[in-house]
């Protein structure tokens, strides 16, 4: 197991009630809050996994998000590739990334930046089902959607697979 | 003066002959004959004569001064805190950088250091995402690490601070030419007013041509009885440096002087200033003129123009003059006295006080020993990036003037790449191997591909042939992972501990000759585990298992992994009788050390217009490989060379036991070494052998794979994570047994299986324990004590 990750759970019922009425409507441009990260979030149950991120790290990441709202998607990737010089195996820079990515739809690049993201991130948990669920809208738009429907299956399964030990 | 008495006479003539006719109206007719042939000479010849001067001095003119170079910057070092640096890497950036040390950090561009702790005042400087200002923190170094980072208050904390990016050439992306230019506003107050008061002080007022001066000098010279001053202003100067020639004729000095008048005509002061700044010819390197004060200052003091102290910029102002003549490192004591002479203008005319002149004579010449060579440090890298440039923008693109192009070199670990080479083959000398063994090494970072160091050459700064990324040579048992891995990918036939035969074998070769590999030992090993047979690199088991897997699907591979060239389909390719360069060999490498999320290894990650708008990108893409379970069990097993494989010196050599995966090479009659490792982040080659292909006693172990230490023992390493991908698990066997088995039983091991190829047989111990478990179980269950 990485040494490196230290998981943190942290419960915040409050953000949960608030985001749990929200139907889950294709909305144009607004895909990866509607199908990805709300859906997680309410898999999840309020119980969000991830790894302590390094204070460089978390302020390049928070200048990413802001970029992203203000719509600066490029602007957005280039603060996550600075922090993953800092940090090159921090699953939560890359499934970022994968979301920037799909907004930009560039539908293989997300793919390819979740399933990398999930390979080295904690495979349970609010990132591992925004993982798979990255990974099955890009496979729709990449036109397989049998494995599309699989990934959706497979993000379901994410708060109750352990992640492998040896 | 030619030029004076050229004007003059005919300005005379013009005036002589008009008031001859007014006087003397019978010649009249004949007279004006006489004027209109001379004035449609004047016309005929000396109009199209000037036209085509200002033609040729334009064009040389605009050709030069707009033809600003575009700077290339190092990728910039991250400072925060808990990042490993130690504090050699850090003196080695901040030099790069450009950094001076000084007692008080208080003027951007330097820095202090007081034991572990430094004080650093940041330049302001535009990145490839924006432009930040100047910036003052304190760090303290901690055991190895960034303990803390600050602000000089020691209130604020800036959590992230990039050290503005080392400049580390000014190239023409287009043309090979290597300039330094600097514009106007950034040359140093005393070299602009200092050369006007030494070379022409009638600058601001004249028109191209200063009669006074000339005058002034041929009085002189008369005097003298020879040559010994000139009265040529800065612009006839510039015009003489644009068509350099040794003649001294009158017709040329007349041409000088129209083109200076001319050049006046058209430009203001300060653009003639400007290109005479970086046009003038200051010495002399080999083949190359050294051209302009910011090359000139990097020649002679290895320092910028900004930085440099007042005799510094004295003695260079001095050298117009005669570069040759004043030459610091060939006539110092002559430099010396042209330097203080130059000095003492300065003094008179009011541009230093008598207290800065005193000073500045007080000091050596300061002039570095040896020039720094091909003006850049990283000649090798700088290849790279003009063919990833030319690669990948559009020809237009990089004609434009003044880019700044970002890329992906850590100076500090260029540095102890070149040492780790220098002073490896200087080590190997020593061992017995030949004195003008050749080298080259490839380091980039496992995750984005990008290069971090690059080295041609066992000579740093030496700029010829570069071996990183030219030298097309065997890989030898390189390639054999790649053989392997083909195993891996078949499930059902393959898993590490699948038995496989090391035995004589015999092919016929697409030549009609017969083909017997032999191994390194000259011995056959018998059946094998798959991993032992790569871990002691046997090439009779790896033959057998090549041939089962197919030499078009180990081309395929080779592809697959980011490989163009053409590879021969014949049974020897399975031992690496390909020829691929160490940059090749990187690129492969760098797929299996990320995973198999590869990426193409790049040099290059932004270019930015002069005005600080992004050309162009080059974002980070992956390219994810099939079967990364298959990639998984290969990297483990790459570890056990290191672990007690033909690698196993390298632990003791690094004097770590970190995980490291890597893989030695030898060719034939000892050709070639070469050595492959990578940790967690970083992923480097090196390639040890002769230009000439001779045999060169060298093995993978003895010559490259210390070489590689060398390097890894300067940079922080973190140990390879194994965590098997989905799909493949860590399973207690035994190795030999072909068996599951229990931890606590003989020969246990842990090794990885994809799903499904795991041992079906369970070791006679395995069977034993789980007896002994169920029975305490039942015990447990139903209340008997043991």
């Amino acid at each position: 197991m990485d040494e490196k990750i230290r998981l943190l759970v942290i419960l915040i019922p409050l953000l949960l009630a608030a985001c749990a009425g929200q139907p889950p409507v294709k909305v144009e441009g607004d895909e990866v809050d509607t199908r990805v990260r709300t859906p997680a979030s309410e898999d999840s149950a309020g119980v969000q996994v991830y790894s302590l991120q390094n204070p460089a790290v978390k302020e390049l990441t928070a200048q990413a998000v802001v970029a992203e709202r203000a719509g600066e998607l490029d602007k957005a990737s280039g603060y996550l590739e600075r922090a993953m010089r800092i940090e090159p195996r921090d699953p939560q820079l890359l499934q970022q990334m994968a979301e920037i990515k799909l907004q930009k739809s560039d539908y293989q690049q997300a793919l390819n930046f979740a399933e990398r993201s999930y390979d080295i991130g904690p495979r349970v948990g609010e990132i591992c089902s925004r993982n798979w669920r990255t990974i099955s809208v890009a496979r729709e738009h990449l036109d397989d959607a049998s494995g599309a429907n699989d990934a959706e299956k497979r993000a379901s399964r994410c708060m109750n697979t352990r992640p492998k030990r040896y | 003066m030619a030029r004076k008495a050229v004007k003059s006479k005919s300005k005379s003539r013009r005036s002589r002959s008009k008031s001859a006719a007014r006087q003397k109206p019978g010649l009249f007719r004949r007279l004006f004959r006489l004027l209109m042939l001379l004035a449609g000479l004047a016309i005929g010849i000396g109009v199209p004569w000037t036209v085509w001067l200002d033609i040729q001095v334009r064009d040389e003119f605009e050709g030069r001064i707009w033809d600003v170079p575009s700077r290339v910057y190092a990728r910039p070092l991250s400072l925060y805190s808990g990042k490993p640096v130690s504090k050699r890497t850090l003196l080695l950036e901040l030099k790069a950088s450009g950094y001076r040390e000084v007692t008080d950090a208080s003027a951007p561009g330097s820095y202090s250091v007081n034991g572990n702790q430094f004080d650093i005042n940041r330049r302001a400087f535009i990145f490839e995402d924006g432009s930040k200002p100047a910036t003052r923190f304190r760090l303290q170094l901690r055991s190895g690490i960034i303990g803390s980072l600050g602000g000089v208050s020691g209130s604020e904390d800036p959590g992230l601070v990039r050290l503005d990016a080392a400049e580390i050439a000014s190239i023409y992306p287009l043309h090979d030419e290597d300039r330094t230019l600097v514009a106007l506003k950034d040359a140093p107050e005393l070299l602009v007013t200092g050369l006007q008061a030494v070379e022409d002080r009638q600058f601001k007022h004249h028109h191209g041509v200063a009669f006074r001066s000339i005058a002034r000098a041929f009085v002189a010279n008369i005097k003298a009885g020879k040559a010994v001053q000139g009265g040529s202003t800065l612009t006839q100067q510039l015009v003489k440096n644009y068509f350099l020639s040794s003649e001294r004729t009158l017709m040329r000095k007349a041409n000088e002087a129209i083109m200076a008048v001319l050049l006046e005509w058209h430009y203001d002061k300060a653009q003639i200033l400007e290109a005479y700044v970086n046009e003038v010819y200051l010495g002399q390197q080999g083949k190359h003129a050294i051209h302009g004060f910011g090359r000139a200052s990097e020649f002679y003091f290895d320092r910028s123009l900004q930085d440099l102290e007042p005799q510094q910029i004295a003695l260079l102002v001095g050298l117009v003059r005669g570069a040759s003549l004043y030459n610091p490192r060939r006539n110092p004591q002559r430099a010396l006295q042209r330097r203080d002479q130059v000095l003492e203008i300065f003094e008179t005319t009011g541009l230093l006080t008598e207290n800065e002149v005193k000073t500045a004579k007080s000091r050596p010449l300061g002039v570095t020993s040896k020039p720094r060579s091909g003006g850049s440090r990283y000649p090798a890298f700088l290849d790279l990036v003009r063919r990833q440039l030319k690669r990948d923008y559009q020809t237009s693109d990089l004609s434009s003037e003044g880019l700044k192009i970002f890329t992906t070199l850590a100076p500090s670990e260029q540095e102890y790449a070149q040492q780790a080479v220098s002073k490896g083959l200087e080590d190997l000398k020593q061992r017995g191997l030949p004195a003008e063994l050749q080298s080259a090494m490839v380091l980039a970072d496992v995750a984005s591909g990008e290069v971090r160091a690059l080295v041609g050459d066992r000579v740093a700064g030496r700029n010829g042939f570069n071996r990183a990324l030219d030298a097309r040579r065997q890989i030898g048992s390189v390639i054999k992972p790649l053989v392997y891995l083909l195993a891996l990918e078949h499930v059902d036939d393959y898993n590490l501990i699948t038995r496989v035969k090391d035995e004589p074998i015999s092919l016929r070769q697409p030549d009609g000759k017969l083909w017997s590999p032999e191994n390194y030992d000259h011995k056959s090993h018998g059946e094998l585990p798959l991993m032992d047979a790569l871990v002691h690199s046997y090439n009779q088991a790896t033959v057998q298992v090549g041939l089962k897997v197919g030499v078009a699907n180990l081309i395929r591979k080779i592809q697959q992994l980011g490989i163009v060239v053409e590879v021969p389909a014949v049974p020897s390719t399975i031992l690496g009788a390909v020829e691929l360069t160490p940059i090749e060999v990187a690129q492969m490498y760098q797929s299996l050390a990320a995973g198999g999320y590869s990426v193409p290894l790049r040099s290059v990650t932004a270019v930015l217009t002069p005005q600080g708008d992004l050309l162009s990108r080059y974002p980070l893409r992956f390219m994810p490989l099939e079967n990364r379970e298959a990639i998984a069990l290969l990297n483990f097993a790459l570890t056990r060379v290191v672990e007690e494989g033909t690698a196993r010196a390298l632990h003791g050599l690094l004097g770590s036991k970190t995980i490291i995966a890597g893989k030695t090479g030898t060719t034939n009659e000892r050709r070639d070494s070469w050595f492959v490792g990578y940790t967690r982040d970083r992923v480097a080659v090196s390639w040890v052998g002769l230009d000439d292909n001779r045999p060169a006693g060298v093995t993978g172990s003895n010559a490259a794979m210390r070489v590689w230490a060398g390097l890894f023992r300067s940079l922080p390493i973190e140990g390879l994570d194994l965590r098997m991908p989905d799909g493949a698990n860590f399973v207690w066997v035994d190795k030999q047994q072909q068996a599951l088995t229990d931890p606590s039983c003989p020969g246990a091991e842990q090794i990885p299986f994809i799903e499904g190829s795991e041992p079906q047989e369970s070791t006679k111990c395995l069977k034993n324990q789980s007896r002994k478990n169920k029975e305490s179980l039942w015990r447990k269950w139903f209340g008997r004590k043991d």
